[in-house]
């Protein structure tokens, strides 16, 4: 805890700012040394850090779907369900074919069409909830409510309530391959945030999504195609969420009806402790992957330690709500 | 800002502090032994009873016990094994979220030089061929379904006048199921169907659909069956006992009661205070309670002392002596050929198969199970 006393008056004021720009970045790095020093370093090891980065790389993506919407001041109820069904349509078509139970036993497909059929499905929802935001006018919490419900109903219908599992090796390679000491997880997510990254800062349609975020109205003024640019956005989250949840069944080696339950609050979590503000307009793609893996950090530091399922939920709980005061605290300020 | 950071710090810095429960250093390369427990969801009954045993056989072995808790998430389940991993622990007795997801458990712990006794939900037969160090120690889920059949049998032959709704020569029946193609839903279901067509009966399916395992669910269904199907079904079969009281807190709101103004009167004498009797399995405590209130016809014990123990026996024996091959756990010897139902069908594993049985509750020996 010592490292607070750094924000002293007696300090220069470059350090002092770079503390408070970058609250969130200073916490994480702060836990993980606190959560090195009380295990004597057995959690920074290799394998902990690769554990903590395969752990998390699905919800990654999720992350940044959802961290884009939030930004336009949206909101996607939709995201885990729409990432279980990817996955269950994708590990359909990624079953051995001599297994008995296999969705389409005795048909063997090519090894793209398991990751074609999960992007698809998650692109498809993507446009379905952008249409509906963009030119239906629903609020987002009401479409994406909507097609929540309706990602589930097709999951249990698709899969017919069981489990498909017996997937094959060189599908679930791509989750769980390493090159080296690196996951092929990590490498997707680094590439995802890149291009997301570039797609925020250095293109006019990021310009245009942090402007309709800040202010729709003004944005319809200055020209923006406010309608097309929200419904890009949303379809863009989708595509992130179908290959989630390709990675979700390579990393599992099945999926079920539960797959992906629940994962539209870890990602709004963790993209909301990273900053992204729910009033819009504001927050980096640097700070969604922060708050991930803040949150992750938490998820691994309490079961290394063994902590018991039910308080984790309170921690996690508890650190939501600060983090979201403290981001209201900073607008107040500003205001 | 500064007030805030230092908030957060101390939240974190609590959050892992207070809650530890210093198991950190357990794997340091001391002698203690150490297990490590993978369990699926202790919101579920069951589980939570098999984690209870776990705790309870560690601390009286001075076995350090890390045990963690999925929440029903298979992914996390995953990550809680990779932690465990790391930290050295070798030795597991996991209650899985999925069968599917045993063999590649298995391999992992194997590439660690582990080992992995599997309990409630089977392993798969790939599971337990990736090293004679992984075992079954569950009940064999046919088992559940015979003894519901005995039971129902017994009712029926007392209470002949019970079979009078829909075909008068039959037994009309409502089937609960849990997640369909869930091991237990399949091996339970088929058992109890044909347990009570070698008994003899016709057996007429009114209903059948799934509730999940879960009670709302259950109850649900119930209610919309009854509107459906009132007055032509004499019975309620359902995988486990959660769904079972949730389809008896339904009979009971819909008036199916001997005495709809006394709904603790047994005015039939068949033992039940329900017009319409209603098995279970699992005989948890809450259903044993409403088979003394009347309200269950029996259930079945899923025994959750007998599992945990066998598991644990197998994996300490494990720790201390690196094989168990051929030796009993719990007074359990390994099954010897081969039986009907996966993961024991295979002749390449049944060594590495432990039954647990399962007991029958019904009206005469319930009192014996009460806690």
């Amino acid at each position: 805890m010592d490292n607070t006393k750094t924000a002293g008056s007696n300090i220069p004021v470059k350090i002092k700012n770079f503390l408070s720009t970058h609250t969130s970045l200073v916490t994480f790095i702060a836990m993980l040394i606190f959560l090195g020093i009380i295990t004597n370093g057995n959690a920074l090891k290799l394998g902990s850090l690769q554990n903590l980065v395969v752990a998390e790389a699905v919800r990654a993506f999720g992350a940044l779907g959802v961290g884009m919407i939030i930004i336009t001041r949206g909101i996607d109820l939709s995201l885990g369900q729409v990432i279980g069904l990817s996955a269950c349509v994708s590990a359909s078509f990624a079953q051995t074919a001599d297994y008995g139970s296999a969705l389409y036993a005795g048909q063997e497909f090519a090894i793209w069409l398991p990751v074609i059929a999960g992007i698809a499905v998650g692109a498809a929802f993507g446009l379905f909830n952008g249409v509906l935001v963009a030119y239906g006018n629903l609020p987002p919490f009401i479409a994406t409510l909507g097609s929540m419900s309706i990602a589930t109903g097709l999951k249990l219908i698709y899969t017919r309530a069981s489990t498909l599992g017996s997937l094959k090796n060189e599908y679930k390679i791509i989750s769980q391959g390493f090159m080296g000491p690196i996951p092929y997880l990590l490498i997707y997510v680094v590439i995802a945030a890149i291009v997301i990254w570039v797609l925020m800062n250095h293109t006019k349609q990021g310009k245009s999504i942090y402007a309709i975020g800040g202010n729709a109205q003004a944005a319809k003024v200055s020209g923006i195609n406010v309608k097309a640019q929200l419904m890009r956005v949303y379809l863009y989250a989708g595509i992130l969420y179908g290959m989630a949840g390709v990675l979700m069944s390579a990393r599992l080696g099945l999926a079920n009806p539960l797959t992906g339950n629940n994962m539209e609050l870890d990602a709004i979590a963790a993209v909301t402790v990273g900053g992204i503000s729910h009033a819009g307009g504001v927050g980096t793609v640097g700070g969604m992957m922060i708050g991930l893996m803040t949150l992750g950090l938490i998820n691994f530091g309490m079961t290394f330690l063994g902590v018991n399922s039910y308080y984790q939920l309170l921690v996690k709980g508890g650190i939501i709500i600060l983090a979201v005061y403290m981001d209201m605290r900073k607008h107040a300020r500003k205001e | 800002m500064k007030k805030l950071l230092t908030l957060v710090l101390c939240l974190a810095v609590l959050s892992t502090a207070l809650f530890a429960n210093g198991q950190q250093e357990a794997a340091s390369g001391s002698d203690e032994i150490v297990i490590g427990a993978l369990i699926r969801n202790t919101d579920e009954q069951f589980v939570a009873d098999y984690a209870d045993v776990l705790k309870k056989l560690a601390a009286e072995a001075g076995v350090t016990l890390k045990l963690q808790d999925s929440r029903g998430d298979m992914a996390a389940q995953l990550d809680q094994m990779n932690t465990l991993l790391v930290q050295g622990v070798k030795h597991f007795v996991v209650v899985a979220n999925v069968t599917e997801a045993t063999e590649d458990m298995a391999k992992a712990i194997h590439a660690k030089g582990g080992s992995a006794a599997f309990s409630n939900i089977q392993p798969s037969v790939e599971a337990l061929k990736v090293s004679p160090n992984f075992f079954l120690a569950s009940s064999p889920e046919s088992v559940a379904g015979t003894f519901q059949a005995q039971i129902i049998d017994e009712y029926f032959k007392a209470n002949p006048e019970k079979m009078a709704n829909g075909d008068p020569d039959a037994i009309d029946a409502v089937f609960l199921y849990g997640q369909l193609g869930h091991p237990a839903q399949v091996y339970r279901t088929n058992a109890v169907k044909q347990g009570l067509i070698d008994a003899g009966y016709k057996l007429n399916v009114v209903a059948e659909d799934t509730a999940n395992w879960k009670p709302s669910e259950a109850q649900a269904k119930m209610d919309a069956w009854i509107s459906a199907y009132g007055g032509e079904f004499d019975l309620v079969i359902a995988n486990n006992d959660g769904m079972a009281l949730g389809a008896v807190e339904s009979l009971i709101t819909n008036g199916y009661l001997d005495d709809p103004n006394d709904p603790t009167a047994d005015l039939d004498g068949d033992g039940l205070v329900l017009s319409i009797p209603v098995v279970g399995v699992d005989a948890t405590q809450v259903a044993v309670k409403a088979m003394d209130e009347k309200k269950l016809l029996g259930t079945v014990l899923q025994d959750a002392v007998g599992q945990a123990s066998t598991a644990f026996e197998l994996a300490v024996m494990m720790a201390t002596e690196g094989s168990a091959a051929g030796k009993s756990a719990y007074g359990i010897a390994p099954l010897t050929a081969p039986i009907d139902e996966a993961p024991a069908n295979d002749a390449a594993v049944v060594g590495q198969c432990y039954l647990v049985p399962f007991k029958a509750v019904t009206m005469e020996n319930y009192k014996e199970f009460m806690q």
